[in-house]
């Protein structure tokens, strides 16, 4: 009877160590490992790979001050550049997330994607001129000093975002993906499509959507306030790669933005024949683009 | 020994004597109606067909992706699964051979033809109250519009004794008494009118009011206790207070309340979870006199003591994010992951994406909502109005301590303020979000 108590007694004991050391040695659920990107080398063979950076890791950089200043430059640019921004648009409106989304006009590999050989200014263009290219283009504004603080600051937000990945190496991330360019685009049906999918941010008559501070929330997407001719934008196949892949955000469970995965190719196409057509402002240096020739076929001008 | 056999004999008779009752309660405590309802009379059918919307029946008794009312959806349980039955007017599996009283009894009473009594899961308790013309209504839609299924009901998986159904007569006998729909004193017609749909058909306090060990709601109407429609969790999500009060609807308009009922947003909010599923499939179809009547009355809900005001503090966050001062915590995790769409004014974009600033789901006494759907991601609901149905996507690859951080922030910011959320309380919604049951019976099982 007592031995049968004892070994009663040491299973009990044994068991309720067990269990709490299986409490103890239980993992506590968190995040799971930061996915990545491949880094290629000029061959296109995987030589490491690349972790977004948390914007916490700013505040470890010697020049912390440069890079916020930058990184909020590129998210609200018409509220604190306002003489060098004419349309109601920011860096952001297109560069998707700071810059940091597959496919939604990254800044990952900006850095290192300049000085280059562009077929549309048909000579080498430096990041510089590039930035400039934007705030005359798609921003329908005035350059910014290539030597001034802004566009320093710019550069050093994308400098840190590259995250030390060599000049002649690329994240394997695309700037948009790809649709289907021999579809011929309706923009009867596009206007229906914008209806049902574009309006309830951009507006039933392409105005977007401004804060309480008369700040950008979505921006028009035609108008005297949008973009101009001479942007990459307003382009119809390159706008539908954007539309098709990155628009509209929040429609999804996953990814940082829910965003793109609504339309097919035909329909992105439809309503970026639609609305890229839709009155806007002019770019006078036009006149200056595809000196080579080889004009896209989608050109405006 | 000789106590030992008259305890033994005290607890069969005891259990006898339950059984027994159990088994009488068809004829006394739930007896069966004998009226003729005219199933085909076309304005029965249509005033049918709105109320069970009223009702949100088809949530309940349609599985993802299944026929409507032909049942299938997954009820879990500490104890198993409960599925919800085929309630179409199929004869041999559905409600096809229910006369009127036994559908009258079925859905007020919780007792099938067969008198095995059914679980709390169906909310007869509510829908006790809900008038003898709107059940006859109901009777004749079902009976004669909705489209009969053949399709199985599938078994609970709660194992025995547990699976044992007469103990469920007790249950209803000790809280699902029967009553009349009593109206609250009011001289506006309509907050009777949404005191009616709000404890009834619409059963808001399924969700809303909490629950009871015997998972019994604590309240049933608005009874002095100022428990019904306080605010209670259910599978991990926050069913928020809907009481007039600081962390309730206080600070909700009657006009926003409507608006959030028939669209599932408005300037301030936007549903998601299952509320999102009660906007999509039942309050869209509600005419604006019933929604007006629901929120009326919701705003009449008196506050509990002490609990009248919610005033927000000074804002000091919008000013701070705007002049680029990130250095408060999870101020910078704010800016990286959450101010493309909420703003740095926390305001979000009405009707687009919801408002963080003065949001009561956001600083809600209890933030489980707030911490599983930024975790999991949520979907507005599409409706007739708005065919955009917003989501916001998850953030589950965000560290614990940053999320932490991160809602701290997010319910102390703009002039909210609420507790603040711990790592801990992070863990245990992964948790719960990775153990989900699956809410339909895979159709190779049947």
């Amino acid at each position: 009877m007592r031995k049968s108590f004892l070994i009663a007694g040491v299973a009990l004991i044994a068991m309720a160590g067990s269990a709490a050391g299986w409490v103890a040695t239980r993992a506590v659920p968190d995040a799971p490992p930061a996915a990545s990107f491949a880094v290629l080398d000029a061959e296109k063979n995987e030589i490491g790979r690349y972790v977004v950076p948390a914007d916490k890791d700013i505040f470890a950089q010697p020049n912390a001050d440069e890079i916020i200043y930058g990184k909020r430059l590129l998210a609200d640019t018409a509220r604190l550049l306002p003489d060098n921004v004419g349309a109601a648009m920011n860096c952001n409106s297109c560069h998707l997330l700071d810059g940091k989304i597959d496919a939604a006009n990254g800044y990952i590999n900006t850095v290192n994607f300049y000085p280059r050989v562009m077929p549309r200014a048909g000579k080498e263009v430096d990041l510089e001129t590039r930035i400039n290219g934007c705030f005359q283009r798609s921003m329908n504004g005035r350059p910014l000093d290539r030597e001034g603080r802004e566009m320093k600051a710019m550069i050093a937000y994308m400098e840190w975002l590259r995250q030390g990945v060599a000049k002649e190496h690329r994240v394997d991330i695309v700037n948009a993906g790809p649709v289907d360019e021999s579809l011929i685009p309706d923009p009867d049906n596009g206007k229906v499509i914008y209806a049902h999918k574009c309006a309830a941010c951009h507006g039933v008559n392409g105005e977007g959507m401004r804060d309480q501070f008369g700040d950008i929330i979505f921006p028009p997407l035609w108008g005297d306030e949008s973009f101009n001719i001479g942007a990459g934008l307003a382009r119809t196949y390159k706008a539908a790669q954007f539309v098709k892949w990155a628009m509209p955000p929040a429609m999804q469970l996953d990814g940082q933005l829910g965003q793109g995965g609504v339309l097919t190719d035909q329909e992105a196409i439809d309503v970026s024949e639609y609305f890229t057509h839709m009155p806007r402002p002019d770019f006078a240096p036009k006149v200056n683009d595809w000196p080579n020739g080889n004009k896209p076929k989608d050109a405006r001008y | 020994m000789r106590v030992l056999k008259l305890a033994l004999l005290a607890g069969l008779s005891a259990l006898a004597i339950g059984w027994g009752v159990a088994a009488s309660t068809p004829y006394w405590f739930a007896p069966k109606q004998d009226r003729k309802v005219d199933i085909a009379d076309p304005e029965l059918i249509a005033r049918g067909e709105y109320l069970a919307r009223a009702g949100d029946c088809v949530a309940c008794h349609t599985a993802p992706g299944g026929a409507p009312y032909a049942g299938g959806l997954g009820l879990q349980t500490p104890l198993g699964t409960i599925y919800a039955t085929n309630i179409t007017p199929d004869p041999e599996t559905g409600i096809g051979s229910y006369d009127y009283g036994d559908f009258e009894r079925a859905v007020r009473k919780g007792l099938r033809p067969d008198g095995v009594h059914l679980y709390p899961a169906m909310a007869f308790a509510s829908y006790q109250v809900v008038s003898d013309a709107d059940i006859e209504a109901m009777y004749a839609y079902f009976m004669s519009a909705v489209k009969p299924v053949a399709k199985q009901n599938q078994p609970t998986t709660i194992p025995w004794p547990a699976s044992l159904r007469w103990p469920l007569a007790w249950w209803q006998l000790l809280f699902a008494q029967p009553r009349d729909f009593e109206a609250p004193q009011s001289d506006d017609p309509l907050v009777a009118r949404g005191a009616y749909l709000v404890e009834g058909l619409a059963h808001c306090g399924a969700c809303h009011t909490p629950r009871g060990l015997a998972y019994e709601e604590k309240a049933l109407k608005d009874d002095g206790s100022g428990r019904f429609l306080s605010g209670s969790v259910l599978e991990g999500w926050y069913a928020k207070n809907l009481r007039n009060e600081d962390t309730g609807l206080v600070t909700w308009t009657e006009e926003e309340l409507v608006t959030f009922l028939r669209t599932g947003r408005n300037k301030r909010t936007a549903a998601f979870g299952s509320m999102s599923d009660v906007v999509e499939h039942s309050l869209q179809y509600l005419g604006d006199d019933d929604l007006t009547a629901i929120a009326r009355y919701l705003k009449s809900l008196p506050p509990r003591p002490g609990r009248e005001q919610w005033k927000p503090k000074e804002d000091v966050t919008t000013a701070a994010l705007r002049d680029g001062d990130f250095s408060a915590p999870g101020a910078m995790t704010y800016i990286e992951h959450c101010t493309a769409c909420h703003r740095l004014d926390g305001k979000g974009a009405p009707e687009v994406y919801p408002a963080l600033a003065g949001n009561s789901m956001v600083f809600a006494d209890d933030p489980s909502s707030l911490i599983q759907v930024t975790l999991a991601g949520g979907r507005m609901p599409s409706t007739l109005g708005h065919s955009m149905a917003f989501t916001m996507p998850g953030f589950a690859h965000l560290s614990n301590a940053d999320l932490a951080e991160l809602m701290t922030f997010i319910r102390n910011g703009w002039g909210n303020h609420a507790s603040a959320v711990t790592e801990a309380d992070i863990a245990r919604m992964r948790k719960e979000i990775a153990h989900k049951p699956v809410h339909y019976a895979p159709e190779a099982a049947q």
